[in-house]
């Protein structure tokens, strides 16, 4: 029996006092740096805001709450308006999500049901690769390949045959320039669908297994099965994955700002050029000479911030409580 | 037709909607792969990797933009790393129920999802204007901002797949919190936090409109970080509106380089997170 | 072989000399049959909340030095509980509580006063599942010696060495000393864990089912490991194999809904307990 083998020597002892003092030292260092750090998250929003807000107010106090349904853009002669902008941005997100939401649903029943495992992954990692290419490769896209095509192709298409029904024809109306709100709505769409096909996939998969058993068991199609179970048990998480999706159309800017026409107006039809906050402000903020004309850019920020932070703020209000539901 | 019958064509109408919808995205993805190398291969020349951007109608290439790009890219990587992992490990050790980890979850959600222009005005405030220029570094500190709720969630969501029982041991072994968070967790999570941080430098490395007004851009080549700085994608912006054919040649050429090096680094952050599994 | 039958109203608990013992086991030190327990540990009026939940309802418990003793009990019972309030590992759970005494060689480890730290490098724990830290193997054993001592290198590789021999493992890893720890057998990694565990010579070593999750192979080695370690080493015990208390422990403490029903050596709780539950427990009739 070896007597090292228990019981600390003197010495050990002593070493080992120190030893605690240099740890508990180390254990408040440590803590200490992880929550300045997570504080400062918290600051940073505050400081965004508070940046943006000073550097709006400028344009704020000149215009007043007009500024928000205020038409006119005028450079020249420093009046502007953020009705355009604002209409554009909100627009452009719309068909952006009217056409990417069902297509993502088609794309996650597809992963979760209907696709044979071998290539579940494989499939999932392409629309993943889908999600990571940059906004401005679908700029790029959207205004070499995509535009000219649609010029040629679908906008003629809907003129021709919508143009003439009563109400719905005044969205179609006018020459088809190829660039506009459609195409800047169809190449966003593009761009939010595999964030929002990943998203409905993963809340699709968290519904139990023996739930879908059962109801299979029963003799329920497919198609029954995602309608009547699957879906009902994900809703929480669909509209807060939706609107996730909403959130990244709403700030989205390289994809839209190639392709939206940069025109500061509103017109009913979805074929005209229009604007959104951030195509404005990616054009157009470098050429500002004036400071009223910075600060209105600066304003438009701010609104756009004010919007995706609360659109963001109820999605992930949403996903939490799904998330906490599940965990308890 | 019978009540199965229509039962049966609805779910056959559904599922082959279904499978076109993905058919449809994953023909997007070709599209735009084939679209990318069919304009940007011909582009691709020594020239376009050894010269710096060139004025309309001479020769020349996007080194400086690559440099750009890559330098601003290391740095808010060092910075914002750094920051998301600390933050991270605050919400997975340090208080995970309380109010304050809470909070900081959910704002840092809502920053992971916010219009990275709007970053980019902020740095433009509190940066650009202060400093009086535009710089690489004001470049580089928006694409920390915008790397940091990448990187908190994802090692967040790492060290709490570390099991309670490693701790434990270590606990029960006498060692301060520190040093359980350090030498035993941190290594116990090291594969899945190196992923986190290797999908978050692909997302800031294809931001483009936060650069725009912080390290604006730059026609020659310059390694000077207190000033403007070129970087691939506020040239491809530059230079695919703009009218000139050749310009518009190297646009197509540096967004085929940016979208391979993101994919490249996407797929090699999937290889590290599924090499660990071969160890265990 | 043969036992007495004591009369179930003799009062009297602790009688090791009367106990017969089964067969001279080579392994066991002859010495310990003669020698008079030691306390190692008094356990007073313990009581354990998880929230507001009364999880051990007032246990008094004597561990002895260089003796194993046993915990058993249905699932549900507290002796995973009871074990864990020894090292205070409960304090990592901000809802967990402990309320009563725990006199460790008449230090009240209780005590707010207590670092733990220090506490837990005198108290080792071996747990349910191993768990090998992401390290090499000699990493692994030197990480506690690490925490408090700094050894110079070649006396960092004889404590090394001895623990690992003193846990049965040295002569498997000798050679790959540096391969990482995960990469041994569930068997080896859980002796790892056990070497881990003594490298820091503590006083008292905990172990939690340590052999639930291994093949009987590897079950019957940490047992004869536990029988060569107890010359050395409070152990306490924590098991739902019954056969393994009866084989491997010198007291048992048998366990019911959060209270202590019957404390004795172990030839008594298996041969003829006090308590009617505890008989009930033995033969099967629950849990």
């Amino acid at each position: 029996m070896d007597a090292r083998l228990h019981g600390p020597s003197a010495a050990g002892v002593g070493l080992a006092f120190r030893a605690v003092r240099r740890q508990r030292l180390g254990d408040t260092v440590f803590r200490g740096l992880t929550e300045v750090f997570a504080i400062g998250v918290l600051a940073l929003l505050g400081a965004v805001i508070a940046a943006l807000a000073a550097g709006a107010l400028p344009a704020f106090r000149k215009f007043g709450l007009e500024f928000l349904v205020s038409e006119t853009w005028n450079p020249v002669k420093e009046v502007f308006g953020a009705l355009p902008a604002i209409y554009g941005t909100l627009v452009t997100a719309v068909i952006a999500m009217m056409l990417a939401v069902p297509v993502a649903f088609g794309i996650a029943i597809f992963l979760t049901e209907l696709c044979p495992p071998i290539l579940r992954r494989p499939i999932g990692v392409l629309v993943e690769l889908l999600a990571a290419i940059p906004s401005i490769i679908y700029g790029v896209w959207g205004l070499f390949v995509v535009a000219p095509v649609l010029q040629t192709t679908l906008q003629p298409a809907l003129i021709d045959t919508f143009g003439t029904v009563p109400v719905v024809g005044a969205l179609f109306q006018g020459p088809p320039y190829g660039l506009g709100v459609l195409t800047a709505g169809l190449i966003l769409a593009v761009m939010v669908l595999p964030f929002i096909a990943a998203v409905i996939r993963d809340v699709f998969m968290t519904v139990p297994a023996m739930l879908r058993e059962s109801a299979y068991g029963m003799g329920a199609t497919t198609a029954e099965v995602v309608r009547a179970i699957v879906i009902p048990h994900s809703r929480v998480g669909i509209v807060g994955g939706v609107m996730l999706g909403l959130g990244r159309a709403l700030g989205e800017t390289m994809a839209v700002t190639f392709v939206i026409g940069n025109a500061h107006h509103i017109r009913a039809s979805l074929l005209a050029p229009g604007t959104t906050i951030s195509a404005t402000l990616a054009n157009e903020f470098t050429e500002a000479v004036s400071d009223l004309y910075t600060s209105s850019l600066i304003a438009l920020g701010l609104i756009l911030f004010v919007i995706t932070f609360l659109v963001l703020a109820a999605a992930n209000f949403m996903l939490w409580r799904l998330s906490a539901k599940e965990g308890a | 037709m019978s009540i199965y019958a229509r039962r049966r064509a609805a779910n056959v109408a559904i599922m082959s909607l279904s499978l076109l919808a993905t058919a449809a995205g994953l023909l997007v993805l070709f599209l735009i792969l084939w679209s990318l190398l069919r304009h940007g291969v011909p582009a691709i020349s020594s020239d376009f990797f050894t010269k710096n951007t060139p004025a309309p109608g001479n020769v020349g290439g996007l080194l400086n933009a690559i440099y750009g790009s890559f330098m601003m890219t290391l740095v808010g990587t060092l910075v914002g790393a750094p920051i998301g992992i600390f933050t991270g490990t605050f919400l997975a050790e340090f208080s995970r129920g309380s109010h304050l980890a809470q909070a900081v979850r959910f704002i840092n959600d809502i920053l992971l999802s916010a219009p990275s222009i709007v970053v980019g005005l902020f740095i433009y405030e509190v940066m650009v204007v202060r400093m009086g220029h535009f710089s690489a570094w004001a470049g580089a500190a928006t694409l920390a901002i915008i790397l940091v709720p990448v990187v908190v969630r994802t090692t967040e969501n790492m060290l709490v797949l570390v099991p309670a029982s490693l701790r434990e041991a270590a606990v029960a072994l006498g060692a301060p919190q520190w040093k359980v968070v350090i030498m035993v967790v941190y290594r116990a999570a090291l594969q899945g936090m190196l992923t986190g941080v290797m999908l978050g430098v692909a997302r800031i490395a294809g931001e483009s409109a936060p650069l725009l007004f912080t390290a604006l851009n730059n026609q020659f080549w310059s390694t000077d970080m207190n000033a403007p700085m070129a970087n691939l994608p506020v040239v491809i912006f530059q230079f695919a509106l703009s009218p000139y054919a050749d310009w518009q040649l190297l646009a197509w050429g540096g967004a085929l380089l940016v979208t391979v090096a993101i994919l490249a680094l996407n797929i090699l952050a999937r290889a590290v997170a599924n090499w660990s599994n071969f160890g265990k | 072989m043969t036992y007495e039958i004591e009369p179930v109203e003799s009062p009297s608990r602790l009688r090791p000399h009367l106990i017969q013992m089964p067969a001279v086991d080579p392994a066991k030190p002859a010495a310990e049959a003669k020698d008079q327990p030691q306390t190692k540990v008094q356990i007073r009026d313990l009581r354990f909340y998880y929230k507001n939940f009364e999880a051990l309802k007032g246990v008094n418990l004597t561990l002895y030095d260089k003796r194993v003793t046993a915990f058993i009990g249905p699932s549900g019972c507290g002796k995973s509980t009871l074990l864990r309030v020894l090292n205070r590992i409960y304090e990592l759970y901000p809802d967990q509580r402990a309320t009563g005494q725990v006199l460790v060689d008449g230090e009240d480890i209780l005590d707010p006063r207590q670092d733990l730290n220090l506490l837990r490098a005198r108290i080792g724990m071996v747990f349910q599942k191993p768990t090998p830290f992401p390290m090499s193997i000699y990493d692994n054993v030197a990480f506690g010696i690490r925490l408090y001592q700094r050894p110079g290198p070649r006396e960092l590789d004889e404590r090394v060495e001895e623990a690992l021999r003193r846990a049965a493992l040295w002569d498997e890893v000798k050679d790959k000393l540096h391969q990482s720890g995960l990469s041994l057998s569930g068997g080896q990694q859980q002796r790892l864990c056990i070497a881990r565990a003594i490298a820091v010579k503590p006083e008292i070593l905990l172990l939690d089912e340590p052999a639930s999750a291994l093949d009987p192979i590897s079950t019957q080695r940490i047992e004869e490991l536990i029988a060569d370690l107890k010359s050395d080493y409070c152990i306490v015990i924590v098991t739902h194999n019954m056969q393994q208390a009866a084989r491997s422990s010198d007291y048992t403490a048998f366990m019911y809904l959060g209270q202590l029903i019957e404390f004795d050596t172990t030839e008594t709780i298996f041969t003829h307990p006090m308590e009617r539950q505890t008989e009930d427990y033995i033969t099967g009739r629950f849990g």
